[in-house]
């Protein structure tokens, strides 16, 4: 009941902010763009190949999904602290843990429905063009795993900082170098400083943006030119599923890990 | 309803707390008063298990355990900045009487005899609403839940003073059966409803007993506050600067503030009428709260003053 009251309104909250409609907004409009002329070669070339549109429609969640879930969840509690919202809601009978349990999923219920929304529209185009639908149910099942990991990761941050303008710095922070330090953006200094390649390798299991790319990319085309050099190793190493496996288990970590990491600091603030 | 033992809190090496020993029997309504940083917020997030503490702290007979949320089912809180939710008046009431485990009838009910039923105030935003119908809200789900004890923390110090009037009305209407615990700078609110004081003063208790009893331990006395034409000021200051019981007087607004000697108020007043002094208005205020704390701390025991309860 606690747990169900505290959900519903992070999800309200979520869903009063205007970040809510403007990745909705951009999930639709992207979505709907790259199914609709990302398959012109269906047309120019006359062959049927939707790689291009669901490689787009990745890139697309690869961007916006983080940014998205870690913005919304540096908001949730140093927000609430700064208004003092969090220290009236903490003086009910609620405990920290309930709090924290219901924030994380208020956040991920309200970032799952605007990717659903998304994808929903996106696969409505794509099921009147006659694409399968399979492969963007994928894409939205990893991608809500993603935003899980991601939104794990922003209530952890929002319960060390101090404030709301911290956390969303912090977090910001973490996106970039999420982003920079992917498998092609890493590679270069791993050529200048001569690091093993089996570092580069484990690390694109443990940044979470690049595990999202490679179990995408394994799942739909495991194509060693899209994988790139590290993806194309781990395939060689791990198989296509293996790879599968050790992305979905990446993913799943940071969530889970990142959940614990933040309910532990938010416990312990008290 | 508390009993506190040996109730300490640090941050580091700051004491906050420095081993309090009361006891607020059900039914009283207790004032808290100190200054900024005397401890009084602290020892509401102790009462609230929001921070841990030393010492031994029981509410209604039930141990605080910091982090245990079963305690604050027993506690109405008014805190002393509205929190700010994205919410409607309904929306915020549902959902706090919802996580209080009480039904949004009696939150309800109150509001609708302060003037704000939910059929009218409920769809507006909790934003557009103004401090003291958001305070009146807060004291609303605070009695509406039922809980025998109420924590008060400075609940007026951001409204104006209509607002504060109408709050501390329909507290003592509302709350007559309920045991107070409020902490407030205001002297004049503390008189009109607490039937007790505790004064804190860096983390100690200073003083507890009746308000009359803080006055005599402090030798406090009322000051009279004397309204005077324009013009006027300077001709009443002299006169009642040879009126023995007066022992300083300053101009304050649109009059003079006079701090009366002993129980003398009334001799001054009947100076002021004798010798014709054209005073339009007067207004008795209580000592103020400087005062009285720096008297505790200067000529206060060691231990706390405490006196036979009334």
């Amino acid at each position: 009941m606690t747990l169900r009251l505290l959900a519903r309104a992070g999800v309200r909250d979520s869903m009063r902010a205007y970040w809510f409609w403007l990745n909705a907004a951009i999930f639709v409009a992207g979505g709907l763009l790259l199914m609709l002329f990302g398959q012109v070669d269906v047309f120019l070339l006359g062959y049927r190949s939707y790689g291009r549109a669901l490689a787009g429609l990745m890139q697309l969640a690869l961007f916006v999904v983080p940014l998205m879930s870690l913005l919304s969840s540096a908001a949730a509690i140093a927000g609430a602290r700064e208004t003092g919202a969090l220290e009236y809601l903490l003086a009910q009978p609620v405990t920290r843990r309930e709090v924290f349990a219901g924030k994380w999923l208020g956040v991920a219920a309200a970032v799952v429905a605007s990717i659903v929304v998304g994808y929903g529209a996106t696969g409505a185009v794509a099921a009147a063009k006659g694409v399968p639908g399979l492969p963007i149910a994928v894409l939205l099942l990893f991608t809500v795993i993603l935003s899980a990991a991601f939104v794990s990761l922003g209530l952890w941050v929002s319960a060390v900082a101090s404030t709301r303008a911290r956390a969303t710095s912090v977090v910001f922070t973490l996106w970039l170098v999420f982003l920079a330090l992917g498998s092609l953006g890493l590679m270069s200094a791993f050529v200048r400083w001569g690091l093993p390649a089996r570092l580069l390798q484990v690390w694109s299991l443990v940044n979470p943006i690049e595990s999202f790319r490679l179990g995408m990319i394994a799942m739909l085309e495991p194509d060693a030119s899209l994988l790139g050099p590290a993806g194309a190793a781990l395939i060689g190493a791990l198989g296509r599923q293996g790879l599968i496996a050790a992305a979905s288990g990446s993913l799943a970590a940071w969530a889970l890990l990142g959940y614990l990491a933040g309910r532990r600091a938010f416990t312990a603030a008290a | 309803m508390i009993e506190a033992r040996g109730l300490g809190k640090r941050y580091g090496e700051h004491t906050v707390l420095a081993g309090l020993d009361f006891h607020v029997g059900r039914g009283e309504r207790v004032a808290l008063l100190g200054l900024n940083g005397a401890g009084k917020t602290t020892l509401f997030r102790c009462l609230l298990a929001l921070t841990g503490f030393d010492g031994n702290l029981r509410v209604d007979g039930e141990p605080v355990t910091p982090g245990c949320k079963d305690i604050r089912r027993k506690i109405g809180y008014v805190p002393q900045a509205a929190p700010l939710y994205d919410m409607t008046l309904s929306e915020f009431v549902a959902f706090f009487a919802g996580l209080r485990g009480v039904g949004i009838a009696g939150p309800a009910a109150i509001l609708a005899d302060l003037g704000m039923p939910l059929e009218r105030t409920g769809a507006k935003a909790l934003a557009e609403l103004s401090g003291g119908m958001v305070q009146k809200t807060l004291l609303a789900l605070a009695l509406g839940s039922g809980s025998p004890l109420l924590l008060l923390d400075e609940p007026t110090a951001n409204l104006d003073p209509g607002a504060r009037r109408d709050f501390f009305r329909t507290l003592r209407e509302l709350a007559s059966d309920a045991t107070l615990l409020f902490a407030s700078h205001r002297l004049d609110e503390i008189e009109l409803l607490a039937t007790r004081v505790l004064v804190l003063h860096e983390g100690r208790l200073a003083f507890d007993g009746t308000l009359n009893g803080l006055w005599r331990t402090t030798e406090a006395r009322p000051r009279l506050w004397l309204g005077v034409p324009d013009g006027e000021i300077g001709s009443v200051t002299a006169a009642l600067e040879t009126c023995p019981s007066v022992s300083a007087l300053r101009p304050d607004g649109a009059g003079l503030e006079v701090d009366v000697v002993g129980e003398t108020t009334l001799d001054v007043l009947l100076t002021v009428r004798e010798q014709g002094l054209p005073v339009v208005e007067f207004r008795a205020r209580p000592p103020s709260l400087e005062h009285v704390l720096a008297r505790l701390q200067t000529d206060g025991p060691a231990e706390p003053a405490t006196e036979e309860r009334e």
